[in-house]
């Protein structure tokens, strides 16, 4: 019984010690591609700065409003930094997936599987979300220059609509490419676009017909004083 | 020298191989102008007839694809009795061409077809003239063509009588600061109706803008700055009123101020270099008799230029930000915020905005195309206090006035280095 007991213990011991010994270098290995990961996440992002910097990038985000558009969310670091630390996480990020792996444990193997085969949907959804908020910014300030040089009422707002519907258009566009509830976003997507532009026909054509009228003869006066400038400007 | 003329139609190199060599040849850009162009036409002729009748002499219509039968006008305009005008019949026939332009649409391209024509035809004194033009005379033929051909000029710029409210853009932006830039008193820079020399024509030639918007709409002042600052001797002709057919209603003014100063400024980078050692500014020679004109009453709406300005003031001051001093950014929102009747848009600090737009068209901190769009409602508040100042003055009253914003662009220079430098624009 004695002898049964301690064979077992020992039996168990040794197999516990068996798996430690078989889980360590998989462990010091995780560890270590952590370490390279940091280390080339880190290289990486202050090469990549260091280019978007000559490259003039801050400047170009400045020209193209994305700057300001940060600061009103209260991110106030350079555009360059955040690419860099933007490249940092992903890098490092796929290094932790790596290293768990070498861990070689079924479950975690399979979620890493997933994630890397998901990983190409999240690159394309940000790069579709910067590329609707580039625009959406670009031409919202070309519609506020444009009302505002045309006289139009509420520069502001039809600055912001336009805005608003590129930056839902492209959410809406990002969620599509993650597969996340695709025909529910599609959906909502198509009638609430719908929603809003029958909602403003019809507060215009109906609801503010009075409003209207007054926006359409205000308008209509202008173009008539526009006519009787008789200002040669060059 | 580069000498290729190889953009020209087939056609027109064997037009011109016909025609020989010519002393005088005059060029008119035109697209669409069936209703003006046959006076233009008449008037070159009748130029060339009284003042050139013993040089060889060609008309060149270099036409943008017209649908309004502008080539046929061209071809069958006629001054019928050259006894109405003359003397005696010209000794020589005045040949005429109507052709196509190649290249990108626009009076850019038509003038590189009559620069190649001049070099072809080995012209010595060349001008071009608009096809709206309403007031032309014979005489503008001499006054373009004589300073060149008999006393070496090389480029002559028009000048005008005009309205006190006509060519506002020219006045309170493209002359002052073309003026202080490169210290020549060419009083309208875009006249549209120049003289030139067959060596300018070569110049204008070897350059490699055609694809730009020079080719478009910048030909005007990129002649004029091309000519100054490549030290080609200029001089400027008084050739009366100017009086045009209106301009295209569907390009705005926010477009045209677009254009017009996008130019201007992007010259202002290419010539940098020569631009910043110059301080003052010398006149240039003038020709001609100048002599009044009665112009027609210009009506101004000013409440609807104020209502503009401060719009803009309301709305684009995050833009503005991006490109003025501070202090001229309070300049600007201390004008718009003013009542009516004191409400100033200063020539100082008019002269401060355009330097802080022009380093930040350099810096490329905001879009150029929506810097220059935020411009217009500042330059209807400039415009708007310059109406306030000068609705009861008389002609040289205004012209005095003009001249003491043209002093503050010079003065105010050292201000524009300053912030060229700080910003690295253009360097």
């Amino acid at each position: 019984m004695t002898a049964t007991f301690s064979e077992r213990l020992i039996s168990s011991l040794n197999m516990f010690f068996e798996a430690v010994l078989r889980f360590l270098p998989g462990l010091l290995a995780a560890v270590l591609i952590l370490i390279i990961g940091l280390v080339v996440g880190w290289a990486l992002r202050m090469l990549v700065a260091h280019i978007l910097r000559v490259a003039r990038f801050d400047r170009y985000c400045d020209a193209t409003g994305v700057t300001q558009a940060l600061a009103h969310a209260d991110i106030r670091s350079a555009p360059s930094l955040l690419v860099g630390r933007a490249l940092f996480w992903l890098v490092f990020l796929s290094f932790a997936m790596a290293g768990l792996s070498a861990l070689q444990v079924g479950v975690i193997n399979q979620l890493i599987a997933e994630f890397f085969l998901y990983l190409p949907r999240i690159i394309s959804a940000v790069l579709v979300l910067l590329v609707g908020f580039l625009l959406g910014n670009f031409l919202s300030r070309a519609a506020l220059l444009g009302a505002v040089n045309a006289g139009m009422p509420s520069p502001r707002l039809i600055a912001i609509v336009v805005k608003l519907l590129i930056v839902v258009l492209s959410f809406a566009m990002a969620l599509e490419q993650l597969r996340i509830a695709t025909s529910i976003v599609l959906a909502a997507f198509i009638i609430a676009f719908g929603a809003v532009m029958f909602g403003l026909a019809l507060a215009f054509g109906l609801g503010g017909r009075d409003v209207a009228r007054r926006v359409l003869e205000r308008q209509w006066e202008r173009e008539k004083e526009d006519a009787a400038d008789g200002f040669s400007h060059l | 020298m580069v000498r290729d003329t190889s953009f020209l139609p087939d056609a027109l190199r064997q037009q011109l191989a016909e025609v020989g060599q010519v002393d005088v040849l005059v060029g008119i850009p035109s697209y669409n102008n069936a209703a003006t162009i046959g006076h233009v036409v008449r008037a070159v002729q009748g130029g060339f007839a009284r003042h050139f009748p013993d040089q060889r002499a060609l008309l060149l219509n270099s036409d943008g694809g017209s649908k309004d039968g502008t080539p046929e006008v061209v071809r069958q305009a006629s001054i019928g009795s050259f006894e109405t005008i003359l003397a005696a019949h010209p000794l020589r026939a005045v040949h005429r061409i109507t052709t196509p332009y190649h290249g990108i649409p626009g009076k850019g391209s038509a003038l590189r077809t009559v620069f190649g024509a001049a070099v072809l035809t080995g012209a010595k004194a060349c001008a071009v003239v608009d096809a709206d033009l309403r007031s032309i005379t014979p005489e503008w033929v001499e006054l373009l063509l004589e300073p060149v051909l008999r006393q070496g000029f090389d480029f002559i710029a028009p000048l005008y009588h005009r309205h006190k409210y006509d060519g506002t853009i020219t006045n309170s932006i493209v002359y002052p600061l073309t003026r202080a830039l490169y210290g020549k008193r060419v009083r309208q820079p875009i006249g549209g109706d120049f003289g030139f020399s067959g060596r300018l024509a070569e110049h204008y030639l070897s350059h490699d803008v055609w694809a730009s918007d020079v080719a478009r709409y910048g030909i005007d002042i990129w002649m004029t700055t091309t000519a100054i600052t490549g030290g080609f001797k200029v001089g400027q002709s008084f050739l009366g009123a100017k009086i045009h057919d209106a301009k295209d209603p569907s390009v705005d003014l926010s477009a045209m101020l677009m254009q017009v100063t996008s130019v201007v400024l992007t010259l202002m980078g290419t010539y940098a270099a020569h631009w910043r050692p110059v301080q003052g500014s010398q006149p240039v020679p003038v020709f001609g008799f100048e002599y009044a004109v009665g112009l027609e009453p210009v009506p101004v709406n000013l409440a609807r230029m104020l209502d503009r300005f401060r719009t803009g003031a309301r709305e684009l001051r995050s833009i503005w930000e991006l490109a003025l001093h501070p202090a001229t950014a309070a300049g600007v929102a201390r004008a718009a915020s003013a009542p009516d009747e004191d409400m100033d848009f200063p020539p100082h600090l008019w002269v401060r905005t355009i330097y802080d737009f022009a380093v930040a068209y350099q810096h490329g901190r905001v879009n150029r195309e929506h810097l220059l769009r935020s411009l217009t409602p500042l330059y209807l508040g400039r415009t708007a206090a310059f109406v306030k100042q000068t609705r009861d003055a008389g002609a040289q009253e205004v012209e005095q006035i003009l001249e003491e914003l043209c002093v503050q662009f010079e003065r105010d220079k050292s201000y524009l280095l300053q912030r060229w430098d700080e910003t690295g624009g253009g360097s």
